[in-house]
């Protein structure tokens, strides 16, 4: 039998607007936990993006000029591997180095337009055995100035600082968001009973006379997910509004180049929209489904 | 239409509401159910639509055995029987035929369907000028009658009626009693249970009589007691 969509539509809206207020709490509790959880991914995709290169414990990297001859880039190769203090070594080539590049910059489509990968450096990401930053220093400045050897970048304290407060903040944000969903899944399910113990005798009517189960269910579960959904909606909103703050926040890429990738490009920034949405959606519908088969008695 | 097959129900805290009743209902038949409050009228007719379910014993519905029904399938049951209350069951937001549509619309019905057989239903139970007051504005006997037209409007094989005068005065009890006897001369199988000494022995029809949950008379053309 198909449920008729004005009938839901009717029900959903005369329901979401019964108990405004609290419809009202647990949308903006859904809003306010979603836009952390946005925030908090937003910060995460910039900082890995702008310190990728320094995951998994690189400590330096060892960028080989693009024109070295094979005996020097072998002698570098060599250099590297038989050394006893690298624990772990890693060859980026010159199209590795180009992907890497697209992600870094891809809020910049005309800066990668420019570049090819026969003009970027291929390089050695370099784990050394020992982390300390004298020890660190002192192996890299071994390879600084051989034959083919452009440059050698080492992890700067601020980049550890970066990585490890950004780690905490978005710890503590997802924690934070996490609690916050499960207030709103809750709310989510109290909304919907208050909503179902107000239609009590339309219910009690409807399973009198014979309506499926699904029938009485469905307007409550829309109910559940139109909530979700505004939360989510609102959220990405705010989310949108607060990018340019965001953006002014970070230091600019072009004096310091560590910061490149920190600001998320649009593409990005759909993708989480996207997860957001869906996270709304979910909680509405695990809200009410929760409130209707717990109350429904149907 | 109807059979009880040695049917008992226990509620929870051991009351013996039905015990082993066993009885046949014919298609078509008008039944009085009577006796003592307590005695099991109500959890007689609750077995019917599957509101409660046998703690042993068999029920058959229309050739069904309805204990074997999974729920999602009740509502289907819940169709083909029309049910009446005491306290009407009304719904105070809307209006007379509202309450009557209501019923159409939540079971799927087309609007068409809906728009045709609400005021033929409303007629039929003499309010077809009432259509559009909401039930505060209508007399018990009155409320009761759109009652009877939300469970009958979908023409159900089987009215059950829990003491449906049991609120209103004789003479307004009268005509409710027309009423069924209409119905129940369209081919509706009515079951009605009632404290009700002066309708049942007025209609002489067949009564059923429940004693601390047990059956203790069933006689054709019968009386109160
Ligand atoms: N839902 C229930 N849970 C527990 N016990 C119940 C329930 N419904 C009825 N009973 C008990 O079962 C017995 C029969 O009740 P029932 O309502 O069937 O009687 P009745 O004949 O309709 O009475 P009345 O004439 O007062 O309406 C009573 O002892 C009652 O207390
Ligand atoms: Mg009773």
């Amino acid at each position: 039998m198909a449920i008729k969509v004005d009938y839901v539509v009717r029900e959903t809206s005369t329901n979401l607007f019964r108990n405004l207020s609290i419809t009202l709490a647990s949308i903006l509790t859904v809003m306010v936990s979603l836009f952390l959880l946005g925030m908090a991914l937003t910060v995460n995709l910039g900082v890995n993006k702008a310190t990728q290169r320094w995951q998994g414990g690189i400590e330096f990297i060892v960028f080989i000029n693009p024109g070295a001859t094979t005996e020097q880039v072998g002698a570098v190769d060599k250099a590297l591997r038989e050394s006893p203090e690298v624990e772990k070594l890693t060859y980026v080539d010159q199209n590795q180095a180009m992907e890497e590049f697209r992600s870094l910059f891809a809020n910049q489509p005309e800066l990668i337009d420019t570049v090819t990968p026969d003009i970027l450096p291929p390089s050695y990401r370099v784990v050394p055995l020992n982390k300390s930053s004298d020890t660190v220093e002192a192996l890299s400045e071994q390879y600084r100035g051989k034959p083919g050897v452009k440059s050698v970048v080492s992890a700067t304290e601020t980049i550890k600082l970066v990585q490890k407060l950004s780690g905490t903040l978005t710890v503590f944000m997802y924690v934070v968001a996490g609690v916050l969903l499960g207030a709103s899944i809750l709310l989510v399910l109290n909304t919907i009973r208050m909503a179902m113990y107000a239609r009590r005798r339309e219910i009690e009517v409807m399973k009198l006379v014979g309506a499926t189960n699904w029938f009485i269910r469905v307007p409550f579960m829309t109910e559940g997910l139109v909530q979700g959904v505004i939360g989510a909606g609102l959220a990405i909103g705010l989310l949108v509004l607060f990018r340019p703050f965001y953006e002014r926040i970070v230091p600019d890429p072009t004096q310091f180049p560590l910061f490149s990738g920190m600001v998320p490009a649009s593409s990005e920034l759909f993708g989480i929209y996207v997860v957001l949405a869906f996270i709304g959606c979910v909680i509405g519908t695990i809200g009410a489904g929760v409130a209707v088969t717990r109350f429904l008695d149907v | 239409m109807i059979k009880l097959d040695n049917v008992t129900k226990v509620y929870k805290g051991d009351v013996v509401a039905l015990r082993n009743a066993s009885v046949e209902i014919a298609k078509s038949e008008f039944v009085f159910l009577v006796g003592p409050s307590g005695s099991g009228k109500s959890t007689f007719i609750r077995l019917l639509n599957k509101d409660q379910t046998p703690s042993a014993g068999r029920i058959f519905v229309a050739g069904k055995d309805i204990g074997e029904l999974s729920s999602w399938k009740v509502p289907y049951l819940r169709r083909n029987i029309g049910t009446v209350y005491q306290d009407f069951k009304l719904l105070a937001n809307k209006t007379v035929g509202e309450n009557v549509a209501f019923a159409l619309e939540v079971i799927g019905r087309p609007r068409h369907v809906i728009q045709t057989q609400v005021p033929a239903i409303l007629d039929l139970v003499g309010l077809g000028n009432k259509a559009g007051n909401f039930p505060h504005e209508l007399s018990g006997g009155e409320q009761q009658r759109v009652s009877i037209a939300r469970a009958f409007v979908n023409r159900p094989l089987i009215l059950l009626a829990d003491e449906p005068t049991g609120n209103l005065d004789p003479a307004t009890s009268v005509g409710i009693m027309q009423l069924l006897d209409k119905i129940n001369k369209t081919g509706t199988t009515v079951i009605m249970a009632t404290h009700d000494r002066g309708i049942v022995d007025r209609m002489r029809r067949r009564v059923i009589e429940l004693d601390r949950g047990e059956i203790v008379r069933d006689q054709v053309r019968g009386v109160y007691e």
